[in-house]
């Protein structure tokens, strides 16, 4: 028997059911994007096939099956990304237009609290981010800098920061790289590698949403 | 069956934690192939043609510029790596990882040509390796859930083999096929040969002929039919 003692009868017959859902899903997607003409929604039909996959994964309920959903997911973003850029790009040849022109307009917020919020809950996010480390915290002081970013005090930063944060994200995904590589070579070293990966990770996601943060905030300047 | 009988012999294994690759003259040869040939694309630099025209001795040439050289040649080492690494690992679960690489990077390579043919090959192919996500993870979780190991060393010694397996790996080989198998189909399909800086173009066709010809030696270590 594969599956272990502890677990219930009742969760291992789910399993069965978990792939009829999974393949009747990625079906009826299918059928879905057989009836369909227009590109852009058969592009989005896809990311049903993609949800059907994610069912199936899912099913396996181990930490494998864990580390395959992980890269799934990954893979479906970016190739949802890649052929929108595709079809964005494939319009513009056709249609003779620049890209200005498709491009999405400026966002408006005109919302108080982005003036009058303390920045002082930036600095906390981001300690505690820090504390947390790993890849929750990254998302906790990455929200702390987006807050910091998008209140008025903070505008007027200099361009070559994007530049800084993007390089500091690369060498911090190096980190992690390499402390994750720590765990498979030298079994030995792994605090130092638990260690590497917690913090690289914290940094690289941290400033990957500060990032997006920026941007929003050139977004605003063009008003 | 063993890995010798398909692989000749067994040279060695090289262990990391729970992911141990295995040598075989097979993989080595493979593997070395791949290697060599991402060199090649390495150390190339682009060609120029020359488009002629009837009735007068005006040629035209078509240059690449740089910028475009750089992103394709880059995609096309990446691709080629990709290659390099499906063809050394003993493990189901990098191989998975490495075919879908390929698939997002050969996406890169054929939408690298700005014309509207191939954006529309492009188009295409990427909605066939979007849905074949779904056939190539599935079936490495099938195998997973069926045998409960994705270590192709460990899949060697399972003496059985059930109906499941059986399925998770044609649904495997239906995403292998979908993610890199039909590559070169639309590559073809948008006559990408004649478009400049096209010789990158072939890794596609390296790419999707050596990790076919290791998806059967999975398919046969998973379902053992000698």
């Amino acid at each position: 028997m594969i599956v272990p003692e502890v677990v219930p009868q009742l969760v291992v017959s789910l399993y069965p059911v978990a792939i009829w859902v999974g393949i009747i899903t990625g079906l009826i997607g299918l059928l879905g994007i057989s009836y369909q003409k227009n590109d852009l929604s058969v592009l989005i039909l896809t990311d049903i096939v993609g949800v059907a996959m994610l069912i199936i994964v899912a099913g396996v309920a181990t930490d494998l099956a864990e580390a395959l959903i992980l890269p799934g997911l990954v893979v479906e973003l970016a190739e949802i990304m890649a052929i929108s850029e595709i079809l964005i790009s494939r319009e513009i040849r056709k249609s003779k237009r620049s890209r200005k022109d498709l491009a999405p307009t400026s966002l408006s917020f005109n919302m108080e609290i982005l003036e009058t919020a303390p920045v002082f809950i930036a600095v906390i996010l981001i300690a505690y981010g820090i504390f947390l480390s790993g890849f929750t915290g990254g998302a906790v002081a990455g929200g702390g800098i987006l807050f910091y970013v998008l209140s008025k005090s903070a505008r007027g930063l200099p361009v070559e920061l994007f530049d800084g944060l993007a390089g500091v994200s690369g060498i911090a995904w190096v980190f992690w790289i390499v402390g994750f590589l720590l765990f498979f070579v030298g079994p030995g070293f792994w605090l130092l590698g638990l260690m590497l990966s917690a913090f690289g990770l914290l940094i690289k996601v941290a400033s990957k949403v500060g990032l997006i943060g920026m941007l929003t905030r050139e977004e605003f300047k063009k008003e | 069956m063993d890995l010798t009988t398909i692989g000749g012999q067994l040279l060695g294994t090289i262990p990391l934690g729970d992911i141990v690759l295995y040598l075989t003259p097979f993989n080595l040869f493979m593997f070395a192939g791949a290697l060599a040939f991402t060199t090649l694309i390495a150390i190339s630099r682009t060609e120029t043609q020359v488009e002629a025209e009837f009735g007068t001795l005006k040629d035209k040439e078509v240059k690449v510029d740089l910028q475009e050289f750089k992103i394709r040649r880059f995609l096309a080492i990446v691709c080629g790596l990709a290659t390099a690494g499906a063809m050394i690992t003993g493990d189901l679960f990098n191989f998975t990882l490495f075919v879908t690489l390929i698939g997002i990077v050969n996406i890169g390579i054929v939408s690298a040509v700005r014309q509207v043919d191939v954006l529309n090959a492009a188009f295409q192919y990427g909605l066939i390796a979007m849905m074949a996500s779904l056939p190539l993870f599935g079936g490495a979780a099938i195998i997973l859930a069926s045998t409960g190991t994705l270590s192709l060393l460990e899949l060697v010694k399972i003496p059985y083999v059930t109906s499941m397996m059986t399925f998770g790996s044609l649904l495997l080989l239906m995403g292998i096929i979908g993610e890199t198998g039909v590559a070169p189909f639309y590559a073809t399909k948008a006559e990408m040969f004649r478009t400049p800086g096209s010789p990158f173009i072939l890794i596609i066709h390296l790419s999707s002929l050596l990790v076919i010809v290791r998806a059967i030696e999975v398919l046969l270590i998973i379902n053992k039919p000698f």
